[in-house]
C-alpha cells in the first residue's frame, strides 16, 4: 500500500485553505454593505504607536473602506504635520505646547481640537528582589537629579541612605532620552523642571529601560506603565500626605497616583464644520466601550466614564456607546 | 555578432559616440559624487546657521555654551551638560555643551584601537610571515566573515548579554585579563624548551590551531583560581573593594564594554588591509635579509613592517574612522551617560548615537534639532580631516618607501 507523503499534501492543503479564507472575507464584505471609504493619515507619539494600530485594525474590521495610514516618530512630529496639512490626526502623549498652538492658530486661523483618548502613568521601576516600598516626589528628586529642585534636604546616591541594608552600594539610574515626552513629563512631575544627573543610562525606549533594571539589583529607573514585565517591580507614589499610591488603573483613573499624564488626539476641524466620514468613525470607535477596552489591553488605563461620554457629546457622535 | 560588417564611417562614429557617453556617464558619476559629498556638507552648515545667526527673537548661541561649560548650578556634579531639552529659569544659561558627546566619541575611539589595533596587526604578522599556507587561506575569510557581522548585533550581545555577564562574574575576568598575556608567553617558553621531535609535531605555522586547547586550558585555571584570588586579594569581593577601598563605581554598560565590542567590530577591517599591505611585501625583500643572517623578528621588524607601514598606516585610520562613525555598538553598549571623564569603567554617549536616539523626536526647526545637526556636522567634519589626514600621511611614506620595493 503506498501512502502519499505528507510533505507533497501541504500546498494544497495551503490552497484550499486561502481559497476558503478568500470566499469568507467576500462573504463578509458584501454582508456590511458598508459605504465609508477614504485614508485616514495619523503622524505623531510613539508611545501611543501601538494603540493607534490597535484601534486601526478594529475600525478595519467595522468599515473595510478606511485604511489607516500609521507615522510614528514622536510627540514633536504631530505638531508640524498638523500645521502642514499633511495630517488632520495628531496623536501626542503629551499636550500641545504653546508655540506649536500658536503656530496652528497662525496658519489655520482656529485652534486644534483636543481630545482625551486615553490615560498613562510612568512608573518607577526597581528590580523584582528590591525590598523599596515607594518613593515621593522629593526623594525621587534627590535621587535622579542634581539640582534638587522639589526641596530635598540631601542628595540620594546608595540605597543604605533610603534605609535599605540591601541592594548595596550606589543607586544605578536608567531613563528615556531627552527627546521623548516621557523623559518630559518625568522632569516635570518628578524633578519640579530639574536636570538629571549626567550619570543616567539613557535609552532609547521604555523597553530598554525595564530590561536594564531587572537584570541589575542596584538599578532605578522609569518608564511607561504599559511596559511593565515580571523582572521588575513598580514603586509605589508617596503623595504629599504621606500616603502610598501603587500605580494600579483605578487609581490612575482617579488620579491619585502622582505620576500619570493625558493621551492625546489632536484634530484639524474648522469650528463649526462636522467631521469628514473616514474621521467621526475613527473617533466613535476610540471614544467607543470597544476602543477604550482595546486601551486597557494594550496596558494604559481607560478614561473615566464622566470624560468618555463628555467628549462623545462634543463631536456630536450618537451615543451608541 | 555573427557577421561583422566592414567598419564604415558611420559605425565608427557611432563607437565613438558609445565611447564619449561613457566617459561623460563616468566623468558625471565622480562629479556627482563629489557634489553629494559637499552638498551633505552644505546642507548642515545652512540648518546650522540659524543658531548662530538667528533671525527671529530666538537668541544666539554662544561658542562657549557649546564647547566649554556653563555656569553650574550649586549641586550639580559636571560644568559640561547635555541636557537640550530641559525648561530653563530665565537667567540660566541652556546646558547644550557638546563637549561630553565629543569626548564620548572619541572615548570610545580610542578604546576600540587600544584594543583592536595590537591584536589585528599581530594576527596581520602572524598570518602573512609565520602562518602555514593552508591554514592562513581558511582563517583570512573567516575574519573576514566577521566583518559583515552587523553593528546592531555586535552592540545588542556587548549591551545585554556581555555588559551583565562581565558585572556579575568581573573577578573571573580580570583573572582572565591578567592570566592570558603570561600564559600566551609561557606557551612560547615552554616551546623553545622542549625536544626537538615534539616541536616539529608542533610546528609554528600551525600554532593558530594549537593555541587553543592551551588558550582554554588557561581560561578555565583562571576561572577556576578567580574565587581563591579574590578571597585572598580583595576581601571576597571585588566589586566591593574597588567600590569602597579605591572609591570607584563600575557603571554596568562602560567604556571598556564598548572598546571591546567595538574593537571586535573594526579589527576584521584592519587584520584585511594590513594583511594585504604585509602580503604585498615582495618575498625577495624578507628573504634577503635571512640570507643576511637576520633573524625572523628582525626580518619582520627592520623590513617587512617598514615596507608595507603605509597599508598597516591607512587599515589603523579606517578602522579610527570605522570607529568614530560606529553608531548601534555605541548606543547599545554604553548606556548613553553623557559624562566627561577619562575613567574606562564609567558610561559614556558619543555624538553618533545621540543623533540616532534624538533626531527623530526633535521638533523639525526647533533649536534641539539644529543643535544635533550642528552635533552631525562636527562629526562629518571630523571623520572628513581624518581620512584626509590618513590620506596625506599614506601618500607620503608610500612616496618615501616605494625605492624599498614595498607600498600597497
Amino acid at each position: 500500500m503506498s501512502v502519499v507523503p505528507f510533505r507533497r499534501l501541504i500546498p494544497w492543503l495551503l490552497l484550499i485553505a486561502f481559497g476558503v479564507a478568500m470566499t469568507q472575507a467576500q462573504a463578509d464584505e458584501r454582508d456590511r454593505g458598508d459605504t465609508i471609504v477614504g485614508t485616514l493619515g495619523t503622524m505623531g507619539s510613539d508611545t501611543m504607536a501601538g494603540l493607534m494600530l490597535r484601534w486601526g485594525e478594529a475600525l478595519a474590521r467595522r468599515h473595510p473602506g478606511i485604511r489607516l495610514q500609521l507615522q510614528a516618530s514622536g510627540s514633536a512630529s504631530a505638531p508640524p504635520a498638523l500645521v502642514a496639512g499633511t495630517t488632520r490626526l495628531g496623536p501626542m502623549s503629551r499636550p500641545m505646547r504653546d508655540d506649536e498652538r500658536r503656530a496652528f492658530v497662525e496658519r489655520h486661523g482656529y485652534p486644534p481640537r483636543e481630545l482625551t483618548v486615553a490615560r498613562d502613568a510612568l512608573v518607577v521601576v526597581v528590580h523584582r528582589h528590591n525590598p523599596l516600598a515607594g518613593l515621593g516626589r522629593r526623594e525621587l528628586d534627590a535621587v535622579f537629579s542634581d539640582t534638587r529642585r522639589c526641596g530635598a534636604p540631601a542628595a540620594i546616591r546608595d540605597w543604605q541612605a533610603l534605609g535599605l541594608d540591601w541592594p548595596e552600594g550606589r543607586i544605578r539610574l536608567h531613563g528615556r532620552n531627552a527627546a521623548s515626552g516621557t523623559q518630559a513629563l518625568f522632569r516635570r512631575v518628578a524633578l519640579c523642571g530639574g536636570l538629571f544627573r549626567p550619570v543616567i543610562n539613557e535609552h532609547p525606549g521604555s523597553a530598554a529601560v525595564v530590561a536594564a533594571v531587572a537584570e541589575d539589583p542596584r538599578a532605578i529607573g522609569y518608564a511607561g506603565l504599559n511596559h511593565l514585565t515580571p523582572g521588575v517591580r513598580a514603586l509605589a507614589h508617596r503623595d504629599n500626605d504621606g500616603t502610598l499610591h501603587a500605580p494600579d488603573p483605578e487609581a490612575v483613573r482617579r488620579g491619585e497616583y502622582g505620576l500619570s499624564r493625558d493621551l492625546y488626539l489632536y484634530l484639524n476641524l474648522p469650528p463649526g464644520e462636522t467631521l469628514p466620514a473616514p474621521e467621526r468613525a475613527f473617533l466613535d470607535l476610540v471614544l467607543s466601550p470597544a476602543g477604550q477596552a482595546i486601551v486597557e489591553e494594550l496596558g494604559f488605563v481607560a478614561l473615566p466614564e464622566v470624560l468618555r461620554r463628555r467628549q462623545r457629546r462634543a463631536l456630536a457622535l450618537d451615543d451608541g456607546g | 555578432m555573427l557577421d561583422s560588417p566592414p567598419p564604415t564611417a558611420v559605425r565608427r562614429r557611432l563607437r565613438q559616440g558609445r565611447d564619449r557617453l561613457a566617459t561623460a556617464l563616468i566623468t558625471a558619476g565622480g562629479i556627482g559624487v563629489i557634489a553629494a559629498l559637499l552638498a551633505i556638507g552644505l546642507f548642515l552648515a545652512v540648518e546650522v546657521v540659524p543658531l548662530f545667526w538667528p533671525s527671529g527673537e530666538s537668541s544666539a548661541i554662544d561658542a562657549e555654551a557649546l564647547w566649554g561649560g556653563g555656569e553650574a548650578a550649586v549641586e550639580e556634579t559636571s560644568r559640561h551638560r547635555w541636557a537640550p531639552t530641559a525648561t530653563l529659569a530665565p537667567d540660566e544659561t541652556p546646558r547644550i555643551s557638546l563637549a561630553p558627546l565629543a569626548w564620548g566619541t572619541l572615548e570610545a575611539a580610542a578604546w576600540a584601537l587600544v584594543i583592536a589595533v595590537p591584536l589585528a596587526l599581530g594576527a596581520a604578522a602572524h598570518s602573512s610571515l609565520f602562518m602555514s599556507r593552508r591554514l592562513r587561506s581558511r582563517l583570512k575569510p573567516t575574519l573576514e566573515l566577521m566583518e559583515a557581522l552587523p553593528g546592531v548585533v555586535v552592540g545588542f550581545v556587548a549591551g545585554l548579554v556581555l555588559a551583565p555577564w562581565v558585572e556579575r562574574h568581573l573577578a573571573e575576568v580580570a583573572a582572565c585579563l591578567l592570566l592570558l598575556v603570561p600564559g600566551l608567553l609561557l606557551a612560547g617558553g615552554l616551546r623553545s624548551r622542549l625536544p626537538a621531535r615534539w616541536r616539529e609535531t608542533l610546528p609554528l605555522g600551525w600554532a593558530g590551531l594549537w593555541l587553543v586547547p592551551w588558550l582554554v586550558l588557561v581560561l578555565a585555571a583562571s576561572v577556576w583560581l578567580a574565587p581563591w584570588l579574590e578571597a585572598v586579594a580583595f576581601d571576597g569581593d571585588l566589586r566591593r573593594f574597588l567600590e569602597l577601598r579605591l572609591g570607584l563605581d563600575i557603571a554596568v554598560r562602560n567604556a571598556l564594554i564598548v572598546g571591546a565590542a567595538m574593537g571586535f567590530a573594526v579589527m576584521p577591517s584592519i587584520y584585511a588591509l594590513a594583511e594585504d599591505a604585509l602580503s604585498g611585501v615582495p618575498p625577495s625583500l624578507a628573504e634577503g635579509a635571512q640570507a643576511l643572517g637576520a633573524t625572523r623578528w628582525q626580518t619582520l621588524w627592520r623590513v617587512v613592517l617598514p615596507a608595507a607601514s603605509p597599508g598597516i598606516f591607512a587599515a589603523v585610520m579606517i578602522g579610527a574612522g570605522r570607529a568614530v562613525g560606529e553608531t548601534m555598538i555605541v548606543l547599545m553598549a554604553s548606556g548613553n551617560a553623557a559624562l566627561m571623564t577619562l575613567h574606562p569603567l564609567d558610561g559614556l554617549r558619543s555624538l553618533a548615537a545621540t543623533i540616532a536616539i534624538e533626531l527623530p523626536e526633535a521638533g523639525p526647526g526647533s533649536v534641539h534639532y539644529q543643535l544635533l545637526l550642528l552635533a552631525a556636522l562636527a562629526l562629518f567634519v571630523f571623520t572628513f580631516l581624518v581620512n584626509t589626514l590618513a590620506e596625506l600621511v599614506r601618500t607620503r611614506l608610500r612616496r618615501r618607501y616605494r625605492r624599498l620595493g614595498g607600498g600597497s
